[in-house]
């Protein structure tokens, strides 16, 4: 039976990687930039707290811990906002 | 103080962290790793006129991106840095020196060395910029028991060593004025 339904699946994945070629043609890549937009946030954000929970701990109420956490979220939020502009 | 309390009569001389060169010469690799995607472009066209096929390469849109990404993740790399190296300190105080090294997050050291205990303090410069800037390494220690302390990379090593061992010779002082 040629056109039985075992048959169509046999043939149709003859090639593993057509399946593979068909799914990477369809990402898009402001898609995948989105993906790694998010990632980068959370890496970002989870380090954020672990750092300034660090410098305000055992900062020694030095006078410089609070313009370095100031400095790191403006550098950061510049840096991602021109990251994101290249997108739009 | 956070990490340790000091005693009854016991005050903080001096805090001191490792010399500002060696925090720039740790930044150095992001800085270089910074400015190498700039180079890119004029490698893409110098490589363009020798291979055809490079020729092809267009402007890409998702270029910036790439590039704001690159430089957040060394951005986070640096400032990482800077967090160890303002978190590592040496503590001088009147009884005793205390070491605190941050080996990453949520690892963290605190060690005291006491100062009654110290018989022998050295300090070592060595190389031309360490020379030239002014930081080394300070060793003390203990008479009997094979104990030392380090303190790598400090700024002017003589005078830590000479403060050192005044605040011995003063707790020696008091410590035998007691006892008379």
């Amino acid at each position: 039976m040629p056109d039985s339904p075992l048959s169509i699946a046999i043939s149709t994945s003859s090639n593993p990687l057509s399946g593979l070629g068909r799914f990477a043609g369809a990402l898009d890549a402001r898609s995948v930039a989105a993906v790694i937009l998010a990632l980068m946030f959370g890496f970002w954000l989870i380090y954020t707290l672990v750092a300034t929970y660090h410098l305000v701990r055992y900062g020694h109420r030095s006078w410089l811990t609070v313009p370095a956490i100031g400095i790191h979220l403006f550098v950061s939020l510049s840096l991602a906002l021109f990251a994101v502009s290249g997108l739009a | 103080m956070e990490e340790f309390e000091l005693e009854p009569g016991e005050r903080v001389i001096r805090s001191i962290r490792k010399h500002w060169i060696i925090f720039a010469l740790r930044l150095l690799p992001y800085a270089l790793l910074g400015v190498l995607p700039l180079a890119l472009p004029a490698v893409v066209a110098a490589l363009s006129n020798a291979v055809p096929a490079f020729a092809d390469i267009g402007p890409n849109p998702l270029w910036q991106f790439a590039l704001g990404m690159w430089w957040l993740f060394l951005w986070i790399g640096a400032f990482n840095t800077f967090v160890r190296y303002y978190l590592d300190q040496w503590v001088i105080t009147t009884t005793r020196i205390v070491d605190i090294h941050q080996y990453g997050f949520f690892n963290r050291r605190v060690s005291s060395f006491l100062l009654d205990r110290v018989q022998d303090v050295t300090t070592s410069v060595d190389g031309f910029l360490a020379t030239m800037v002014g930081f080394g390494t300070l060793n003390a220690e203990t008479a009997g028991r094979d104990e030392q302390f380090q303190m790598m990379g400090v700024a002017n090593p003589e005078g830590l060593r000479d403060l050192i061992m005044r605040e011995v010779a003063d707790l020696r002082a008091a410590g035998h004025s007691d006892g008379v």
